[in-house]
């Protein structure tokens, strides 16, 4: 075993766009690679959209913020958004045609070919998909090999499937440790960034779920204070942790309605979305405001 | 090794060791030994050289007493102990001026607590050279949850080099002169850096770290980012991990006290039941807890970073507030 020498990593670590500058600065320029990240966020608030559009744009070159990869998209909730991705990739086509040509794209490319989709539906399966995964990537010799692997959502395979007796926690939490083991050696074998999305729970009090874990003093989402599901042991797991949430807005200011509107939204009741910096090694806590449109999410300078 | 070159204090036992014509190893055979009036003679003769003389005798290897000291250099041993700061005022000072060395001590909190932050800050500090009061030591610096980050590690060492310069500036020429610049290029280089994916390769590691370290003789820590999270997934028999942790850390005692260097173990917290309710308690079991010299407890206290000395054989328990910047570790922003 020799030390690995630190001035021949890449430096910053490779990190793969959110898709606007606003939220990259967020994150100092993305997802890094070799790390798990998380996204916490209740239903409806954008994991999948960010999910999907992370996909996408792993397709870019380097030099655009991409990894000039392919992706690997495991979905534990179902359906699967295929109308949506569709519609994000026909953007994302239209958008980024030229760059991905002149990187070496065929004419002919379709960005939905380089997202490998695969449905998943208990925790064993998941570790079994992990298994044909690394020696796919080991034998794969494409010239857009799969540089990010999407897991949408890590809380459905386990929300049903465990009793809360402590038998069956030790049990949940053991394939925690195993799945996540899992993911960061393949992370940083093939340089891979992984992000799994989660649920929240809402907060029930100081003894059961109400451990401060991270920076943020305490996460509200839609009016209620919230907690990251699966609980102390799963964030134990990941590397970075970024909450998504979002507030009913009922004084609307006006360039928020015709954002609203644009969406087909319900009249002056308007959506605002944040995403927060939990945690993670590199970074200070830090928070920006987004918002979802039809060709993706971007942030909001304020 | 002839008796005079001995670690024997007093002249009079010399004497008796030569009047009875124990000039050397060699010369001690199984039947003086067995006629050695005193037993302190036996050890005397032992201590001569006990490889060959326990092969020969291996009823006598329970009197292994090679490196033996009294307590009064152990005492002076540790006051002259060498210390890594943590860069935070108050957290030194509750640990005695800093993270010890030739000691285990174990680290542990939340997640983001900032248990990273702290080991890199200690892979960075151990470098800062003598003439700032530094150790001028390398690091070695074991990653199993991926959470290492080189550009971090950089803005650490850039504040680093920065509060160096200063405190240069300040002590005058004399020290400037002798200033050899240690850009953050140099910090990192002095990091051996081993990424480990599994726990037999993390046990295989610590196996070889001693002859690793046998060659670079100038490493002071040995950081393990977690000591858990390799031990936490797929050990169903915990028997076994017990074993296997106890002599993993058994091992990086020995370490600590042969090469006078320190070993930090950052380790995960999880929660317990306790007589029906959930408390908080590091990972690994309570076995494991005896398994470490000192232990420190990172928590939060309102929006306030705190550590907490939870066991250590020389420091009482205390707790100082520190602060996690963008510079690395700090002193808690609201006292200073």
């Amino acid at each position: 075993m020799t030390p690995e020498n630190l001035l021949r990593r890449p430096q910053p670590v490779e990190k793969l766009t959110l898709g606007c500058p606003v939220m990259d600065r967020c994150l100092a320029g993305g997802i890094p690679c070799e790390s798990i990240t998380e996204i916490v966020a209740e239903s409806g608030s954008g994991k999948t959209q960010l999910c999907l559009q992370l996909a996408l744009l792993a397709q870019l070159p380097p030099s655009l913020g991409g990894l000039s990869a392919s992706s690997i998209y495991l979905h534990s909730e179902f359906p699967f958004p295929t109308r949506r991705l569709h519609q994000l990739a026909a953007q994302f086509h239209a958008h980024h045609l030229q760059d991905l040509i002149a990187t070496g794209r065929d004419q002919r490319y379709d960005p939905m070919d380089g997202i490998l989709v695969q449905s998943v539906h208990t925790a064993d399966q998941l570790l079994d998909i992990m298994t044909q995964t690394e020696s796919f990537l080991q034998n794969s010799q494409t010239q857009f090999p799969v540089r990010l692997i999407v897991i949408d959502s890590i809380a459905a395979l386990f929300r049903s499937e465990f009793d809360n007796t402590s038998i069956d926690l030790m049990k949940r939490s053991s394939l925690f440790f195993k799945i996540s083991g899992k993911l960061k050696s393949l992370a940083s074998r093939f340089r891979l960034a992984v992000v799994v999305t989660n649920q929240v729970v809402d907060y029930v009090g100081d003894g059961m779920n109400g451990l401060k874990i991270g920076n943020l003093e305490e996460l509200y989402s839609s009016g209620r204070r919230v907690c990251p599901a699966l609980g102390l042991a799963w964030s134990n797991c990941v590397n970075s942790r970024l909450f998504l949430s979002r507030e009913e807005d009922e004084k609307a200011n006006n360039c928020s309605v015709e954002r609203s509107e644009e969406d087909g939204g319900f009249g002056s009741r308007t959506t605002r979305r944040w995403l927060h910096l939990v945690f993670a090694p590199h970074l200070a806590p830090s928070s920006c405001e987004f918002v979802i449109r039809r060709e993706g999410i971007s942030g909001v300078d304020r | 090794m002839d008796p005079w070159k001995l670690p024997i204090s007093s002249a009079i036992q010399r004497k008796r060791l030569l009047s009875q014509s124990y000039t050397s190893h060699a010369s001690a055979s199984p039947s003086d030994l067995a006629c050695a009036d005193r037993a302190s003679d036996v050890i005397y003769l032992l201590l001569i050289e006990p490889q060959v003389i326990t092969s020969k005798f291996s009823v006598f290897s329970f009197l292994f007493v090679i490196g033996a000291q009294n307590a009064w250099d152990i005492l002076l041993e540790e006051e002259s102990m060498t210390r890594i700061t943590t860069s935070c005022a108050e957290l030194d000072k509750i640990l005695g001026g800093g993270i010890s060395c030739k000691e285990v001590t174990e680290i542990g909190g939340v997640p983001g607590i900032g248990k990273t932050q702290l080991g890199i800050q200690l892979a960075v500090n151990v470098q800062i050279p003598c003439y700032y009061g530094g150790l001028g030591g390398k690091a070695i610096y074991i990653d199993t949850e991926g959470s290492f980050m080189v550009e971090r590690v950089l803005q650490i060492a850039e504040a680093c080099t920065e509060d160096m310069a200063e405190y240069g500036r300040f002590l005058g020429k004399s020290i400037q002169a002798r200033q050899v610049e240690m850009g953050p290029k140099d910090f990192l280089e002095n990091i051996y850096y081993f990424r480990v994916c599994s726990y037999t390769e993390q046990i295989g590691l610590e196996n070889y770290l001693d002859k690793f370290i046998s060659e670079h003789r100038d490493v002071k820590i040995i950081v393990i980012d977690s000591v858990a999270f390799q031990f936490r997934q797929d050990f169903d028999d915990l028997a076994q991990r017990t074993r296997v942790l106890s002599a993993m850390a058994l091992k990086l005692m020995k370490l600590a006290k042969k090469f006078s260097l320190a070993v930090v173990l950052l380790n995960q917290v999880t929660t317990k039941v306790i007589e029906g309710s959930f408390q908080l308690a590091l990972a690994l079991g309570d076995s494991w807890s005896h398994s470490c010299t000192n232990r420190l407890i990172l928590y939060w206290n309102g929006d306030e970073r705190y550590a907490y000395i939870d066991k250590s054989p020389s420091l009482r328990s205390a707790s100082a507030p520190y602060s996690v910047t963008s510079r690395g570790i700090r002193n808690s922003s609201s006292n200073s």
